[in-house]
């Protein structure tokens, strides 16, 4: 076994045990079991972060043409704004969001070692940086706003309903939090996907071999762009908060979860 | 004889008010001093709140003696009979007047059970015994084991965690939709006792500024001077209903005072930032449609109600996991009350050991004439080492049979006979009548004895 696989053992170890071993500290109340999934979130993180340094060290072309790499490194982003979110706002429970998908993108990553992803030859690391790097920010941003919508919409209804505020423990954020953290995703997931997704068509605009044409791909992602859009205009401007922005924005993630699958089926049908 | 502790006392469950009241001890500096002077009680502390009096003593005599002591004592304080005082009491003596405290530290043996109140009373009793000096050894630990146990049983489990009164219930839920309190401004339409009571907690919790809006101006200003807030009169209220965050209402109107299409404009005004209705007027004040709106929501005496009963059976249940976390630690407690039994007869052991250690190191000195300092200072060391670490099996050993059921005084007799502790003077013939052994005991007989015993090995 070489160092890498021996590294992604490790790091599905890690992720896995603190995603169950959170899982049940939460079901539990639990504080150490949480705390201790954390700790190994924390750890699991290292590795990731030491396995994608390695990838890059070995052979920097390898990893930008390997589509693995691209959802590693979402995995990893995921994690890197969860950490924020946890350190910022003291939302540790929105690690019932962040780990699963962290480990469930990580797996996939190994899955789809396969897929190759055809780099231009021109502008290649500014097409990168542009449309790749903001879009796997976006995502791992929306992955936060998305666990903070079903979380509000979930005690929104108990305190609405009067019913089950037992399960509402002492530990449990406020709506308010939950909203505030909807309102940063909005503020800076938009901005974000939006330079993500117009670098591309600017790309394409400015690279000579390359033709624009409209394809199920773009429609899906502008799809995507123009509900962004409307919960961007609603929250920011209209001052929409609450339940409202809460369930836009998990469409918004399910129309971009649905969105990057098809386009990974695309980079698989590529020769 | 040891040392043992007895708790007595009486509270909300033994005796009525009229016989608490009769009771509480209010200068409890004089009382500790007249128990403290008492031939039988070393150490005492007594706490004495409107729903209890605990009187803890450490003493040395007769059960019946030292209960006696403590009621006459009590009775005569208070100026009662001492038959009305056996009446309501409970007296617990060893470990189950140690398990009574900590009961009573976690807030387990309280009228609203894991109030914390209790914990703060019970330290402030123990600095007034700590103060008057009738605190010693035993208190002192007992106590300080007695905060950490409840501090225990507040981190471990969910005892306190939830509100178990209307207005705190309020104030809980306000935290559950804003979070922090700071910065919010609260509105107060009439004037009941337990709208006034919720505001006040609101206040409390950091509500910045509190608006009074009553159908009696006057009233309003009374109120708001009485609880710094801003006095409204009820006509500008819906005018003035968008800068509440949180509205409290208990009004007589006969209909309702707020209703959904109002609070809906309301809501543009404020930019569909949250609003807390909190109606406790019956009938009710506010339209239940309210709750229907988006970051409107409604709770109204029902609701709140039904809240508090939920806590209380969630705190009766997180009383079971606090009792396991009670019984464990006056286990423990128990376990150091034994080794401070054993306590003594370490000291001496280790005194004597090291007695008899000087004593051959003088004979040695005496033989090997002039030594210097150093010399003589490592061989002091030497022996005084030998001495003690001679003594670790045996203390080992007298320590876990110590903790054993009815075993620590056989064990530590059996020690201080053996090591002769006490100085008895024991005849050279003694036992020797006992099966028919006829060996004498001097100290050249045991030197004799000890060279044959390594011979045979």
């Amino acid at each position: 076994m070489g160092l890498f696989e021996l590294f992604q053992l490790l790091i599905i170890g890690l992720y896995l045990c603190g995603t169950v071993l959170f899982l049940v500290g939460t079901a539990a109340e639990n504080s150490r079991l949480k705390r201790l999934a954390g700790f190994l979130a924390v750890a699991g993180f290292f590795l990731h972060s030491a396995d994608i340094v390695l990838v890059f060290m070995q052979s920097q072309n390898v990893a930008l043409n390997s589509g693995a790499t691209y959802l590693s490194i979402l995995a990893w982003s995921t994690l890197v704004i969860y950490f924020f979110f946890w350190w910022r706002f003291r939302l540790e429970f929105m690690a019932l969001t962040a780990l699963p998908l962290a480990l469930l993108l990580f797996l996939t990553s190994l899955a789809f070692s396969g897929i190759r992803v055809v780099m231009p030859q021109r502008l290649t690391m500014l097409f990168l940086g542009l449309h790749i790097g903001t879009l796997v920010v976006a995502m791992g941003v929306l992955v936060m706003g998305f666990g903070a919508g079903i979380a509000f919409l979930h005690y929104n209804k108990k305190i609405k309903t009067k019913a089950g505020l037992k399960t509402l423990g002492k530990d449990t954020p406020s709506l308010s939090i939950f909203d505030r953290v909807n309102h940063l995703v909005v503020a800076f997931g938009f901005p974000l996907y939006t330079f993500g997704l117009f670098s591309s068509f600017v790309w394409y605009w400015i690279a000579p071999s390359k033709q624009f044409t409209w394809d199920v791909m773009k429609i899906s992602s502008l799809a995507v762009w123009v509900i962004f859009a409307f919960l961007f205009h609603q929250r920011m401007l209209l001052g929409w908060k609450g339940r409202k922005p809460a369930t836009l924005m998990i469409v918004v993630f399910v129309a971009m979860v649905v969105s990057l699958l098809h386009h990974t089926i695309t980079f698989r049908q590529m020769p | 004889m040891n040392r043992k502790i007895y708790l007595i006392g009486l509270n909300h469950k033994t005796a009525s008010v009229d016989v608490r009241e009769r009771f509480a001890l209010s200068d409890i500096e004089n009382f500790e001093q007249r128990l403290d002077c008492c031939d039988d009680i070393r150490e005492c502390l007594v706490l004495s709140t409107c729903n209890r009096v605990e009187i803890v003593v450490v003493a040395q005599g007769r059960d019946a003696d030292i209960f006696d002591e403590v009621y006459t004592n009590w009775a005569g304080a208070c100026g009662g009979p001492v038959e009305l005082l056996l009446e309501h009491t409970y007296q617990y003596t060893g470990l189950d007047a140690v398990q009574h405290l900590f009961t009573v530290a976690c807030s387990l043996d309280s009228l609203v059970m894991g109030e914390p109140q209790i914990l703060g009373q019970l330290k402030d009793a123990y600095r007034n015994a700590v103060d008057s000096g009738t605190a010693r050894t035993i208190v002192n630990r007992l106590l300080h084991k007695a905060f950490s146990v409840a501090k225990r049983v507040r981190t471990e489990t969910s005892i306190a965690s939830s509100a178990v009164s209307i207005s705190f219930a309020a104030v809980e839920l306000a935290k559950k939709i804003f979070g922090d309190l700071e910065g919010k401004c609260a509105l107060l339409v009439g004037a009941g006792e337990m709208a006034e009571l919720a505001a006040t907690h609101l206040m409390n919790n950091g509500v910045q500024s509190l608006l009074i809006a009553n159908r009696t101006f006057a009233r309003a200003k009374v109120l708001a001077a009485t609880m710094s807030g801003h006095p409204i009169s009820f006509e500008e209220m819906p005018s003035r209903l968008h800068e509440a965050d949180i509205v409290i209402s208990s009004t007589g109107s006969p209909t309702a005072v707020l209703k959904a299409r109002e609070v809906r404009d309301v809501l543009k005004k404020r930019k569909n930032r949250s609003m807390f209705f909190i109606d406790i007027a019956v009938p009710r004040d506010i339209d239940p449609d309210v709750n229907n709106l988006d970051n409107v929501y409604l709770y109204d005496i029902d609701d709140l109600k039904e809240v508090v009963e939920e806590n209380m059976s969630q705190r009766q249940e997180e009383a079971v996991k606090a009792l396991a976390v009670v019984d464990t630690e006056t286990e423990k407690f128990g376990m150091w009350l034994k080794s401070l039994t054993l306590q003594p007869t370490i000291a001496d052991m280790v005194s004597s050991s090291e007695d008899m250690a000087r004593k051959e190191l003088e004979k040695t000195l005496r033989r090997l004439g002039t030594v210097d300092q150093k010399t003589r200072d490592a061989l002091e060391t030497l022996v005084l080492s030998i001495s003690r670490k001679v003594l670790h099996e045996p203390i080992c050993f007298l320590k876990r049979r110590t903790q054993e059921e009815d075993a620590a005084d056989r064990f530590i007799n059996i020690a201080r006979r053996m090591f002769n502790l006490d100085n008895e003077i024991i005849s050279p013939m003694a036992h020797l009548d006992r099966k028919g052994i006829s060996r004498e005991c001097s100290p050249d007989d045991v030197e004799a004895f000890i060279e044959a015993a390594k011979k045979e090995q």
